[in-house]
């Protein structure tokens, strides 16, 4: 187990608040939600319907853990959504490149190029965001929020804002809309990578130092952790994450898409507030982000059955965050206060 | 305050050191440099017809970074604004649509402005609230915001301008009373009521103590979270006004007027000398920080540089600013 100040400080106690806080407000939503349209709408539970539920939750729950990541070290990452869209456009226009330059290549190398470039550019971007942070010690917020407006800029700039249709037809077939074992590739892959990032963070020295680095710096410092260099690994990750979520949107979408992810920046910190990471850095769960991801693609899919518009999911999210926060802090000041 | 000297009322006020003036200085010699640069490049630039488009275009930056930079003074932060500008374009519009429609004119005007004002100071207010009664994060609290404006200002709008206005009210944007255009009269007025409200009055100390050390703010039976939300408040109201002579400009109340102006209010109050911890800045900075920003993308779009392509000198000229900050703090402390 991580050294989670959360997880420590929750008392034994059999009050729903306190059951609420513990795993967190996440399931318990997941359950109403799935309970009220048992009752009302049974177009809910089609194959069809699950699985596209599984698919957004898939590219959700990739830059929420890369979120997580990078608040667990205190910081924010604001400019996942425009990491997306050039990792994206970056992915799409490499393949068509290498279409054109090597035309006798076998395709899944071309397809292997693209996924690289975009997987480098997200990977890049996250060190160039992790050296503002810690080189320059730039506010996290401030400086991604820069680094957005500068990455969409490029994104929007390579394309003159228009999709890239480049990419090989097997790219989209075999990967964007290829199935295994009844359920889309994608899912799988992304099920692999949230093993991953869970194995990372609860069995390894190295999630034991984001923590730490998070939570308590000095006290981090002080027993030799590089806690400049876990920072900057914790924006990497999450600029690889949100590349690796553009690419799988890239081939689910078939083309290189210059506006993609313009939510993906408060999706991202929807789920993982809601997920019960702290603000203040040093607390985070993967089970409990991506479960809170869940819950956010299944209220999102809820809500296109109910035909709210899509805007309204946007206003929904807002508020949201807002209150996740709101009962975070409740929280954290009644255990402050035993 | 490290750098703070009590003035006569005895208050403490931080004291103008000379890296004040050399740093104002440095910003307005590359505003001159950077003129210069894309008059040679294009002779346009240097014309009096875009003197006074820039004039005007600072104008309404300077409202909006002002307001930025009042919160930011609190060590607050205002997401929301950009989408709070469509959102009070698109209700103030809609009132006077309204009102127009059903046969009147001056006092259609008058009631657009009363809403933009409103519509401004109850976001203020919301994002106030949460900030100091709620102790929430700004920067989540005005995100919040942000996606929530977004939502209404496209809703409400159905995605269209809306028009027409009032002939009354689109000819503001051409007002010029004593010779000076009405937005530049505006942004004038209301940088210097800022500015005497900061250096004269309790909500000024306030609003600056707050940003500095919060806690004695409280302890000095200061009415904190009034004065916090006050700041909001004001904020907000002036990006109401700001709002309201932009839609003049451009004629209709417009669901994305807000565009890149979070962005570019940031880069203007941090350019111009505004620190991130807050606790400190005047409204000369804003000032300087939009004049700035608006020559640079005045001289972009003038010299046919991508549109796209500003975005990414936007970001960078943020992180600059950002880096200079770390550099004034430092220098500082």
């Amino acid at each position: 187990m991580g050294v989670s100040r959360g997880a420590l400080a929750a008392p034994m106690d059999t009050g729903i608040l306190r059951v609420a806080l513990r795993i967190g407000v996440a399931p318990i939503l997941i359950v109403v939600l799935v309970g009220a349209m048992a009752l009302v709408e049974p177009r809910f539970f089609s194959r069809l319907n699950i699985i596209n539920i599984l698919r957004n939750f898939s590219f959700l729950s990739m830059i929420a853990i890369g979120q997580m990541l990078v608040m667990i070290v205190g910081g924010f990452d604001m400019c996942v959504g425009a990491v997306m869209a050039l990792a994206s456009v970056s992915g799409a226009m490499t393949m068509g490149a290498a279409l054109v330059a090597f035309p006798d290549l076998p395709v899944w190398l071309v397809c292997l190029a693209g996924v690289m470039v975009a997987l480098g550019v997200g990977t890049l971007a996250g060190l160039v965001n992790g050296l503002l942070v810690i080189g320059l010690r730039i506010s996290p917020f401030m400086g991604t929020l820069g680094m957005m407006s500068a990455l969409g800029g490029l994104a929007l700039f390579f394309t003159r804002g228009v999709p890239i249709t480049t990419v090989p037809r097997e790219f989209v077939s075999d990967l964007g809309r290829g199935m295994w074992l009844g359920l889309p590739l994608i899912v799988w892959i992304v099920a692999g990578v949230i093993l991953l990032a869970w194995w990372v963070m609860e069995q390894t020295a190295g999630g034991r130092h984001l923590y730490a680095a998070g939570g308590n710096p000095q006290a981090a410092r002080a027993s030799g952790i590089a806690s400049g260099r876990v920072v900057t690994s914790a924006y990497m990750a999450s600029g690889l994450l949100a590349a690796g979520a553009g690419i799988l949107m890239t081939a689910r979408v078939g083309s290189g898409q210059p506006i993609l992810g313009s939510t993906a920046a408060i999706e991202s910190i929807a789920a993982a507030v809601l997920g019960g990471v702290s603000l203040r850095g040093g607390i985070g769960r993967v089970t409990r982000v991506v479960t809170a991801a869940l819950f956010l693609a299944i209220l999102s899919n809820v809500l296109n059955l109910a035909r709210v518009d899509s805007k309204w999911q946007t206003l929904i999210l807002g508020i949201a965050v807002i209150l996740a926060v709101l009962i975070e802090l409740k929280a954290s000041r009644r255990s402050d206060n035993e | 305050m490290s750098n703070a000297a009590t003035t006569r009322g005895g208050a403490v006020r931080p004291t103008r050191s000379p890296l004040w003036i050399v740093e104002r200085g440095i910003l307005a010699l590359l505003t001159v440099v950077v003129f210069a640069g894309f008059a040679i490049h294009s002779p346009v630039m240097a014309t009096n017809a875009n003197i006074a488009n820039i004039l005007v275009q600072t104008s309404y930056l300077a409202i909006f970074a002002a307001a930025q930079a009042l919160v930011i003074m609190t060590r607050g932060f205002d997401l929301s604004l950009g989408s709070a500008v469509s959102t009070v374009s698109i209700l103030c519009a809609l009132t006077m649509t309204t009102l127009a429609a059903q046969g009147a004119g001056v006092s259609a005007v008058l009631a657009g402005l009363v809403v933009a004002l409103a519509a401004g100071g109850a976001i203020g207010g919301l994002n106030g609230f949460f900030v100091a009664w709620g102790g929430i994060n700004p920067f989540i609290v005005t995100l919040g915001s942000m996606n929530i404006l977004l939502t209404l200002s496209t809703t409400i709008s159905g995605g269209f301008p809306v028009a027409p206005l009032p002939e009354a009210f689109r000819a503001l944007a051409y007002a010029e009373p004593a010779g000076i255009p009405l937005s530049v009269l505006c942004a004038a007025l209301a940088l210097v009521g800022l500015q005497i409200a900061l250096s004269r009055t309790v909500f000024g100390r306030a609003v600056l103590l707050i940003g500095s050390n919060a806690r004695a703010t409280i302890m000095g039976g200061m009415a904190y979270r009034f004065h916090l939300v006050s700041a909001y408040v004001v904020c907000s109201a002036l990006v109401g006004l700001g709002a309201f002579l932009m839609t003049a400009r451009t004629g209709s109340g417009e669901p994305n007027l807000g565009g890149n102006l979070t962005l570019e209010t940031i880069a203007a109050a941090v350019l111009g000398g505004i620190r991130l911890r807050g606790g400190q800045g005047d409204m000369l900075a804003p000032l300087l920080g939009a004049v700035f920003v608006t020559v640079l993308s005045n001289g972009m779009n003038l010299a046919g540089i991508d549109g796209y392509l500003q975005g990414v000198f936007l970001g960078l000229v943020i992180i600059a600013a950002l880096s200079l900050d770390r550099l004034r703090s430092k220098a500082s402390a």
